[in-house]
């Protein structure tokens, strides 16, 4: 049955996704279906119904002019994606098991970064209790946050150079079968609770970040000052686990979509992609290179007003007024 | 000796039609009778019918619609023949008489089985 159903998604394959090019395969395998059970109930081998079936399927040819498709049959399949490679199950599998390992080490690396800021923080309040030695303390606090940044900056660009050879994802006209294609949708139906429960939790722990402070707050009237001025790093502790949660489930995703995505749109083959992402969101070239440093900026501003001001109570306001910013240019730029 | 497609092309509509004359049917279950009915020498192929069912559904032979089967319940598409189809069915009816007719004349019959011209 399996086989069957490969066949006819295979002939179909390059299709355009069309109603009737849709009602035609179903209507096929209706019948194909139906032809296959009598067969089997007849007591046929599987082997001998599924070869039946096949070869009494007959040829797409036959129904190129009622559904309007005669360019797409009658043209040599290269011309219709041209130089389009078709990626075989192994590929996938290989690209899969690289991308999630790329996934961990990009989210480690960013992990490290946020959790670099704490060194300064714990070893400055260290320094402040012990008056001996608080400048060898502080001179620490502060290599020991370089060495988490070199740390990080290394991994990302071993874990990039790894990835380098699947660049070409991007760039060059790929295919994939429909067992492939299937097999890729059931990986990330799979995957998606995970990623919901990942994301939750990493969005949570962002949250909850501000818990420490006030605690430590109400702890400083009867606990050493040393705590209070850890406070911002235990914020930081909280949000580079979250962070690193929301960063791995996502990039794990983006995976999978990147792969769905490989197959044209307009095809029967492309009808997996769960939803259509506009991926040119600004027509106007300025803005594009605006907006491309929007995010690093906004995290620049954030972090810079935080470590300047200590506020970290409401500094956190920058991050959903930069969303709103963010929409609002891009349903101006729309109109 | 296998049957040629190229003369029984033209007569694919008119096999189809005759088995919805009584009663509606479906896809496999048309393909089913044919094979039967010709004492499996023609066994039509599923795009030459699908091809069938849309062109005479687009001249107005035939209409479909959704219907669930009372035995295994499972839904499929029903083809019902129309006036115009059974008006269509009469004349190809006619037409085959004819081409039977003329053709015949052409044929010496026990010439074949005995292998000489």
């Amino acid at each position: 049955m399996e086989a069957i159903r490969n066949y006819l998604e295979t002939m179909f394959l390059n299709l355009p996704n069309t109603p009737e090019v849709y009602k035609a395969k179903n209507e096929l395998w209706q019948m194909m279906e139906d032809k296959y059970t009598e067969l089997k109930n007849e007591g046929k081998s599987e082997n001998e119904a599924v070869g039946t079936v096949i070869a009494e399927f007959g040829n797409l040819d036959e129904l190129a002019e009622d559904l309007g498709i005669k360019q797409f049959v009658h043209q040599p399949r290269q011309e219709q994606t041209p130089n389009a490679v078709s990626l075989s199950m192994e590929d996938v599998r290989q690209f899969l098991r690289e991308h999630s390992r790329h996934s961990y080490f990009v989210a480690l690396s960013v992990f490290l970064f946020i959790l670099s800021a704490c060194c300064p923080i714990f070893f400055g309040a260290a320094a402040d209790t012990s008056l001996r030695s608080s400048d060898v303390l502080d001179a620490s606090g502060i290599i020991l946050m370089f060495v988490f940044i070199a740390i990080g900056v290394g991994m990302l660009v071993y874990s990039n150079v790894c990835m380098g050879h699947w660049k070409h994802l991007e760039e060059g006209n790929f295919v994939t079968d429909f067992a492939t294609t299937d097999y890729i949708h059931h990986e990330m139906e799979h995957y998606k609770s995970t990623h919901a429960l990942l994301l939750t939790i990493g969005i949570m722990l962002c949250i909850l970040s501000v818990v420490p402070p006030i605690l430590l707050d109400a702890a400083s009237s009867f606990a050493a000052d040393t705590l209070e001025d850890c406070s911002a790093g235990f914020v930081l502790i909280f949000v580079a686990i979250g962070v690193f949660l929301i960063v791995i489930s996502s990039m794990r995703m983006g995976g999978y979509r990147t792969l769905l995505h490989l197959n044209n749109q307009n095809t029967i083959g492309g009808n997996y992609v769960p939803e259509q992402q506009d991926r040119q969101q600004y027509h106007n070239s300025t803005l594009a290179a605006i907006m491309s440093v929007y995010w690093p900026t906004i995290t620049c501003l954030y972090l810079i007003w935080s470590f300047l001001s200590f506020d970290w109570w409401i500094t956190w306001i920058v991050w959903p007024i930069a969303a709103i910013v963010e929409s609002l240019i891009k349903n101006i730029s729309k109109n | 000796m296998a049957i040629s497609s190229d003369v029984i092309r033209g007569y694919n509509d008119t096999m189809i039609l005759y088995l919805l004359l009584d009663q509606p049917s479906y896809g496999y279950e048309i393909s089913r009778q044919i094979k039967t009915l010709s004492h499996e020498k023609y066994i039509i192929k599923e795009t030459t019918l699908y091809s069938a069912f849309t062109r005479m559904e687009k001249n107005g032979y035939i209409t479909s619609f959704q219907d669930q089967n009372t035995a295994t319940g499972k839904r499929r598409t029903y083809y019902q023949i129309t006036g115009k189809g059974r008006a269509y069915y009469q004349e190809k009816c006619e037409e085959w008489l004819l081409t039977q007719e003329v053709v015949e004349q052409f044929i010496r019959k026990g010439e074949t089985e005995n292998g000489s011209y």
